[in-house]
């Protein structure tokens, strides 16, 4: 049960979950002030649902079949919650803190992995 | 009576709610216990097993039971339903033993 | 009970989660508080110093204790001292059916603890599954809640939609208030909805045993304790021989536990203490894992020699499915990140049920000058009673720990009748207050509350035995007093300015 792995799922859910977010018009339009275009929506949702599932497969990689499943179920609330935080009061920021967190997930793979 | 008669106020429509309220509790909790018996004598498991299986999956029976009588048609129904499924069970559980004096030992 | 499946759904969803809404919302709250059980306990006694116990030793001043206050006692069940909980808990009884005694010794000296009586965390933890009532009473009704709130979440999931294209909408900006109090509802019920489902299903599991009995009488009528035996979760109990006995010295039997499983016990229990066929158990803290199975040496009481072990082999694909539900419920294998989380969720779960029934109110404000009903005027003091009421419960609950007198008697009775007492008088207070300064006043209140804890913990004892209780209350003060601001700013009585249009709640349900 390691903070950093935790750390590790949160940010990848939560980059996950915001490009799937700004795949949607509606949210796109809050973040964008237009549209989303077509082929932008789609890669978009490919990005999304390939943060979940690395986020997940990082999850049982690291902690296991039994906790592994648990704290990304945990970290995908988490993270989905501040993709609504961000929506709802500064949804500007929401690309630059999902691009931001990239990095962050990169710089706890190995602290995790040695942790 | 019917759904159709139902209506969103009067005493008809109290009696309907006040009726499907006692059927998804205590309706469903009687055919869910049968159920959760019946289970626990006749799965093909070692006994701590059957009844551990049985009564993990009974609450979700209670819930989709509760579920059925307030999405039936009507009341009656839905009263029927139960009451069938129940006896159903009931005849079952007799069969396997469940209401007979207690034997020795298993 | 409307036309259609959805609509039949949707009219499930809102009168079940309104019925036992104010019941769930205490349930959630005490439930998310007993994730730091062991901390608030120890918050609460600030005499205790951390010490290092030895655990055999423990265990004989508990048995000399015991033996003075009952020898012939049903069972005795002695919690030994561990680094965060300096204390030796003893509990003993004459019959299952109670009553149970307890008390608590130093374990530097066998004598009864001198740090102030108090219930502690156990106090919000019995509260979350029994509600403060005889525990059979106060199990069934939670039992029967949660039942109602697994309904609920599904007629409710019926309900929604467009679950999945509303999933990250929260407009803050709608036009009505209701749209705005749905929003709320839908996403912190939606976002933790695993957690919501999880956490009410294995909640029923901990109870089944009393919920849902029948499968256990029907394959093994009166000889119930077997199912936990063949189940390969406790120990074979011998039954008592019906002659006096004498019970050998617990110490070495700890030692022996100790020895075998490299681990000190975290209890050890003796049934039938004064008899010859007397049992004890030492029971080890989980292994690591999901599961909540504790491993347990069983000793005859005479001889002290070991008769068996139970809880250590795997056990079948059913009973650890059984174990887990109620280790991830329990969540005691959660480490700090995963905890904070854990608390996330339950706050989630809390906000769920108490907007939702701020929606009720709202969506059936009436429009202009009408008066309101007597139902939503019940329902509205209900509410407010229960949702700023309860916390400041709470609050009252850790001030009084800090402010009675430590020699009071029945000091830790008093405790909990401050906390009743808070709660009565604000949700009285609030009912004579007119709606929203009600709101702002009792979320303010709350709020300062909540900043009084630290501080009069400051004033009263110094130095805060967990410093991270402190934090918690101030962060728990500054939620209260956001949601008081809010409460002042965007009253909830706006809507009869800006009356909700023309929705009905369930029509609300399904936009």
């Amino acid at each position: 049960m390691n903070p950093v792995v935790l750390g590790l799922n949160l940010a990848l859910c939560f980059s996950g979950l915001a490009a799937l977010a700004l795949s949607l018009d509606r949210h796109h339009r809050d973040a964008f002030l237009r549209r989303v275009p077509p082929g932008r929506a789609r890669s978009l949702r490919a990005a999304g649902w390939a943060g979940i599932g690395l986020s997940l497969a990082a999850a049982i990689a690291l902690e296991g079949w039994n906790f592994g499943p648990v704290q990304w179920i945990g970290a995908l609330t988490g993270g989905a919650l501040l993709v609504v935080a961000f929506l709802s009061y500064r949804p500007g920021w929401l690309r630059p803190a999902a691009l931001a967190a990239l990095p962050l997930a990169l710089l706890a793979l190995p602290l995790a992995l040695k942790g | 009576m019917g759904a159709r008669q139902e209506r969103w106020s009067g005493p008809a429509y109290r009696f309907g709610v006040a009726g499907r309220v006692v059927l998804a509790s205590l309706g469903s909790y009687v055919v869910a216990s049968l159920l959760t018996a019946l289970l626990s004598l006749t799965l093909p498991l070692v006994r701590s097993e059957a009844v551990t299986a049985a009564t993990l999956l009974s609450f979700l029976v209670i819930t989709l039971l509760a579920l059925y009588v307030f999405a039936a048609r009507s009341l009656g129904r839905a009263a029927l339903t139960l009451g069938l499924v129940g006896l159903a069970l009931a005849a079952a559980l007799w069969l396997a033993g469940g209401f007979s004096a207690p034997g020795p030992a298993a | 009970m409307r036309q259609g499946f959805r609509q039949s759904m949707a009219w499930l969803h809102t009168w079940s989660g309104l019925v036992v809404g104010w019941v769930l919302f205490a349930i959630f709250v005490t439930g998310t508080a007993s994730y730091y059980r062991t901390e608030i306990s120890r918050w609460m006694r600030p005499e205790l110093t951390a010490a290092t116990a030895d655990p055999a030793r423990s265990a004989d001043m508990a048995a000399a204790y015991l033996k003075r206050q009952m020898p012939d006692a049903a069972g005795w069940y002695v919690e030994l001292p561990r680094p965060e909980t300096p204390l030796i808990e003893v509990h003993w009884w004459k019959s299952l059916e109670g009553p149970f005694h307890n008390a608590l010794l130093d374990p530097a000296t066998g004598a009864p603890s001198t740090a102030r009586a108090t219930k502690g965390g156990d106090f919000l933890y019995r509260f979350h599954f029994e509600l403060g009532m005889p525990p059979t009473v106060g199990r069934w009704i939670v039992g029967l809640c949660a039942l109602v709130l697994l309904v609920s979440l599904m007629s409710g999931i019926v309900t929604h939609r467009r679950i999945f294209a509303d999933f990250f909408t929260f407009r803050r900006g709608a036009r009505t208030t209701q749209r705005r109090w749905l929003d709320a509802h839908n996403v912190v019920g939606v976002l933790a909805l695993p957690f919501h489902l999880m956490i009410v299903y294995t909640g029923l599991v901990t109870l089944a045993p009393m919920l849902m009995p029948w499968g256990l009488v029907a394959a093994y009528r009166a000889e119930a304790p077997r199912f936990y035996v063949e189940a390969g979760l406790m120990a074979d109990m011998r039954a008592p021989a019906g002659r006096p006995g004498t019970l050998a010295p617990l110490g070495p039997m700890v030692a022996q536990a100790i020895a075998r499983q490299g681990e000190a016990p975290e209890a050890f229990a003796v049934y039938n203490p004064g008899d010859a066929a007397a049992t004890a158990v030492a029971t080890f803290e989980e292994p690591h894992g999901l599961a909540h199975q504790h491993p347990q040496i069983t000793f005859d009481g005479e001889t002290g020699a070991i008769l068996g072990t139970a809880g250590m082999a795997p056990t079948r694909a059913a009973s650890t499915t059984s174990t887990v539900m109620v280790g991830i419920h329990e969540a005691h294998f959660a480490g700090s990140a995963l905890r904070l989380l854990f608390v996330l969720c339950g706050v989630m779960g809390a906000a769920t049920v108490g907007t939702g029934l701020v929606l009720w109110g709202v969506a059936r404000a009436p429009k202009g000058a009408e008066p309101a009903g007597l139902g939503l005027r019940l329902v509205r003091i209900l509410n407010l009673g229960t949702i700023a009421g309860l916390p400041l419960g709470i609050a009252a609950f850790f001030l009084a720990n800090r402010l009675l007198p430590p020699d009071l008697p029945a000091r830790a009775d008093w405790e909990i009748r401050i906390f009743f007492g808070a709660w009565a008088l604000a949700a009285l207070a609030g009912a004579l207050r007119p709606q929203d300064r009600a709101w702002r006043e009792g979320l303010g209140l709350a709020a300062l509350a909540y900043l009084a804890v630290p501080l009069v913990g400051l004033a009263t004892v110094g130095r805060s035995p967990v410093p991270a209780f402190d934090i918690a209350m101030v962060a728990v003060a500054l939620l209260f007093g956001c949601a008081a601001y809010k409460a002042g700013r965007s009253p909830l009585g706006a809507r009869a300015a800006r009356p909700a249009q023309d929705l009905s709640g369930e029509e609300a349900l399904r936009a």
